[in-house]
């Protein structure tokens, strides 16, 4: 049995002991830990962690999860890892994202769908009133849900658009993928009343309430979910600090929620929105060219050094991330590959 | 940072005080120094304010932005930066406010108005970054080194204090009751702290001025609860759940458990007290709401396991927050100068949120097992029997009283005061009141001289009541406070604290034990002077100190 100390980035410790036959995240959860985690078998990323100290040996895993240079710099897996000594982990999220209760699997109704520009689907649902957890829906904003179709063996993964709230509601923005099989639902089936199961929430994406930087948020496409729950819930909290929004897609007619963004800016003065197209086709006012240009310009012509938070494909994150090497932001970005 | 105002401050052979990047209580390097700020405008306010009232020139609104403003700034109250940064500019503009006040009842009076400097003359940058440039204009121990220690503990003490009263008078407030007197003593300790004073002689006078005028906040306050919901009255108490939904409601502010027992009439919708809540319980006007359902869980510091366990939402009305943990992060709410960033605050005593919370959330499935304590002896309470106590006292059946009372907290050494209580005689009463309690107040003490042995008479807000049953005490047996067989055993935590023992010591109280460690801002030299002038004693092993406490009243 090996000490594992997980060292979360507001300062917190979280201790539990492993077996070297179990993975680190399976051990976690034995004591009642559970750090963000998705796929369980290293198809992900969404348990990486940095080890900083101690032997570590790993089951197969995705490139995809942790590449080569991730790997070498220390990067690691939970679901993957076996402590071979004692063991020292940095993770990327505050203690508040690692729960210490089983996740929840809840119910819920689809209450309406409707296209959000050419490629995407809005979906909205209704948890139904449980004992355990009445009907509330808890999570942080920026979080993501698994919504599984029941008996039919699909369960994808899904940014929440909508903020925490009493009445149970949740919004998701899906992209329509050709051949996917939610998406095929979507598509094809889906209709109001359709019952689904949630998993989750998850993930440690989410507002650095300690931070007092202001905060840009970079989003591709439905990347825009967890940008609109983060944004949402500062105008609900009447945070006053300043904000940016670069959200971008590559053609006019794939733009959506312009309700919504219109919305928040209208509840949050100090928001500035930049909206791009990538390759623009008619006459296009806005932005030309990704977000995360967009971004990289308004970095060069300011002295801030904002918090920044980017969802979207890994291209537009690693874009991103590299706009703002050498100390120009932190950057905040859900380690997330489809497993 | 740098900030030593509560027992939990860091202790380490170079010194004490909190100065990291996070304090002991979770706070910070930019909160404290933007509190410390928020602090030094104030003065400024106070500045303009006192020089104003001599011309009978006053503001009342400001004065009511100064209780809140230093109650924001006392231990476990508030963790939000940006909130300071609000409070900062909005300081900046009451001081104008002062200023203009000052110049035109000097113009008035056909005088020149004085040209101020200091915190009245200070400009506080807009933006977080150029505040935080400023912090050391504002820092607590900013001329240490060429006044040393004594000077600036005593500055600290009078700053403490002051924070104390300011938090006492902001709960009175809240329900109606004001006092000139106590504004007019707020506005000129910020004056001498803007002052930069430098003789140990007149801090010392000014920290007694703030007794007394702690005095008359916490008379105000106990007017405003008393005023509001009726005398407490001894009652019994559930303290465990029953099943059903339910809100928990902690801190020390009645008028929003009042607002919340209101919002939730006919919802079926449970409430609970938790912490120094507890003696809400023993007013008529509150515990007549029958979902005013039972007190849950002890002391602030147990919260983070006890509020991950509630099932429901937890409305945090003053001072006593802790970091929020992920298990209930997103159902609780702060109330009034509380405050923490990415946490629902309640500003406008709307509390229609926090009843659609409790409603979506599961509540209690099942009731626990019935469990029941006594609180509610107040000072009317305890008057009503004085007879029978004087009887008690006068036949030996009672040989002493022991008011164990104060704030409890995380640190060791604190089972020092249920290790009091539990050593204590049959013979003896014991008095309480504060957080402390929670370490013994579910023991089962038995009775003398046919009263419980154990009477709790309230928050550390009521020790009003207990003074004022300790000097009727001594005008029925014809003797001084201190000739009384009552021995006061103290814990302090925080800034309230830091008052009430000014209190005591204004009021000429001696012999005060006080623990479980000293306050880091009173220097040797400065304890001395309290063990000579006051008597007061640091709390030593709990049976001695009740043999020493026996043995003087014998």
């Amino acid at each position: 049995m090996y000490k594992v100390n997980l060292l979360t980035r507001d300062g917190a410790t979280i201790a539990f002991d492993a077996e070297p036959e179990e993975t680190l995240l399976a051990a976690a959860e034995r004591a009642n830990i559970y750090p963000p985690s998705s796929c369980r078998q290293g198809g992900c990323g969404v348990c990486r962690v940095t080890a900083v100290s101690g032997d570590i040996t790993l089951d197969a895993y995705s490139e995809a999860a942790l590449s080569e240079s991730a790997r070498a710099a220390g990067e690691t897996l939970l679901c993957c890892a076996h402590a071979q000594s004692d063991v020292t982990l940095h993770a990327p999220y505050d203690q508040q994202a690692v729960a210490f209760a089983p996740e929840p699997v809840r119910r819920a109704t689809l209450v309406a769908l409707e296209p959000a520009g050419a490629s995407a689907m809005r979906l909205q649902l209704q948890y139904q009133d449980d004992p355990e957890h009445g009907r509330a829906a808890q999570f942080l904003a920026g979080q993501f849900a698994e919504l599984e179709l029941p008996g039919a063996g699909v369960k994808r993964a899904y940014s929440i658009a909508s903020t925490p709230n009493w009445d149970g509601a949740l919004e998701f923005l899906v992209r329509l993928q050709p051949q996917g099989a939610f998406s095929t639902y979507l598509r094809e089936r889906a209709a109001p009343g359709d019952e689904l199961i949630v998993h989750g929430p998850k993930g440690q994406f989410t507002l650095d309430d300690a931070s007092l930087a202001p905060r840009w948020f970079v989003c591709g496409g439905t990347g825009l979910a967890p940008a609109l729950s983060m944004l949402r819930q500062m105008a609900e909290f009447a945070d006053a600090r300043a904000c940016r929004l670069f959200f971008g897609v590559n053609r006019v007619e794939e733009v959506f929620a312009r309700d919504a963004i219109d919305a928040l800016q209208a509840a949050l003065p100090q928001l500035s929105v930049t909206l791009c197209v990538w390759k623009p086709e008619s006459d296009w006012r806005g932005f030309t060219g990704t977000p995360a240009e967009a971004m990289a310009q308004a970095l060069a012509g300011t002295t801030e050094q904002p918090d920044i938070y980017v969802c979207g494909p890994p291209a537009l994150i690693d874009a991103v991330t590299r706009a703002a090497a050498g100390g120009a932001g932190r950057v905040f970005c859900e380690q997330f590959a489809p497993a | 940072m740098f900030c030593y105002q509560c027992e939990q401050t860091y202790r380490s052979e170079e010194g004490a005080g909190c100065a990291s990047a996070k304090g002991m209580c979770g706070k910070d390097a930019a909160t404290a120094d933007l509190q410390d700020i928020l602090l030094h405008v104030c003065e400024g306010i106070g500045q303009y304010l006192t020089r104003a009232r001599a011309l009978s020139a006053t503001d009342a609104e400001a004065d009511r932005f100064i209780l809140f403003a230093f109650f924001t700034t006392l231990t476990n109250v508030n963790f939000n930066a940006a909130k300071f940064v609000q409070l900062i500019q909005e300081a900046a503009q009451i001081r104008d406010r002062a200023r203009a006040l000052y110049e035109k009842a000097a113009r008035d009076a056909a005088k020149l108005p004085e040209t101020l400097h200091g915190p009245a003359a200070f400009v506080p940058a807009a933006d977080m970054n150029g505040l935080l440039a400023q912090a050391g204009e504002a820092a607590v121990r900013k001329d240490a080194a060429i006044l040393g220690d004594d000077v600036v503990g005593l500055r600290a003490l009078v700053l403490y204090g002051l924070k104390g009263v300011c938090a006492y008078a902001h709960h009175a407030r809240v329900l109606g009751e004001e006092r000139d007197a106590i504004y007019a003593a707020v506005e000129h300790a910020l004056d001498l702290l803007a002052r930069n004073p430098k003789e140990l002689g007149p801090l010392l006078d000014e920290a007694l001025a703030l007794g007394h005028a702690n005095f008359a906040a916490m008379e105000a306050l106990d007017a405003a609860n008393t005023g509001a919901f009726g005398m407490p009255e001894p009652t019994n108490v559930r303290v465990t759940p029953i099943k059903g939904k339910a809100i928990l409601v902690s801190g020390h502010d009645m008028k929003d458990l009042h607002a919340i027992l209101e919002a939730t009439k006919g919802t079926g919708v449970n409430v609970y007290t938790h912490g120094e809540l507890l003696p809400a319980h023993s007013y008529p006007k509150l515990k007549a709401y029958p979902h005013l359902a039972g007190n849950y869980g002890g002391a602030w510091q147990d919260q983070q396991k006890e509020f991950a366990e509630f099932p429901g939402p937890i409305v945090m009305t003053s001072n006593c927050l802790i970091e929020p943990q992920p298990r209930y992060r997103g159902r609780i709410f702060t109330a009034g100068p509380v405050g923490w960033a990415g946490v629902r605050h309640i500003a406008d005593e709307d509390f229609s949120q926090v009843v659609q919370a409790a409603l979506a959330l599961p509540g209690f499935t099942a009731d626990a097992e019935e469990k029941r304590i006594t609180v509610g002896f107040g000072r009317a309470a305890v008057l009503g029997v004085a007879d029978k106590v004087i009887d008690a006292v006068k036949s030996g059946a009672i040989r002493h009283f022991f008011m164990i009372g104060g704030c409890d907290g995380a640190a060791p050494g604190r089972n020092y005061y249920s290790d009091f209580a539990d050593a204590t005689p049959d013979d003896t009463v014991i008095l309480t009141l504060g957080c402390g309690k929670y370490r013994f107040n579910k023991h089962d003490f038995g009775t003398v001289g046919g009263l419980p042995r154990l009477l709790d008479m309230g928050q550390c807000n009521d020790a009003y009541s207990a003074l004022v049953v300790a000097t009727k005490l001594s005008e029925a047996f014809g003797v001084g406070v201190n000739e009384l067989p009552l021995s006061l055993i103290v814990s302090w935590f925080e800034q309230k604290a830091a008052a009430v023992l000014l209190t005591l010591l204004a009021l000429g109280v001696r012999n005060v034990r006080l623990g479980p460690t000293l306050p880091a801002f009173l220097t040797p030299a400065l304890v001395d002077v309290l063990v000579g002038k006051f008597g007061v004693l640091p709390v030593g092993e709990a049976q001695a100190d009740i043999d020493a406490a026996l043995a003087r009243a014998a």
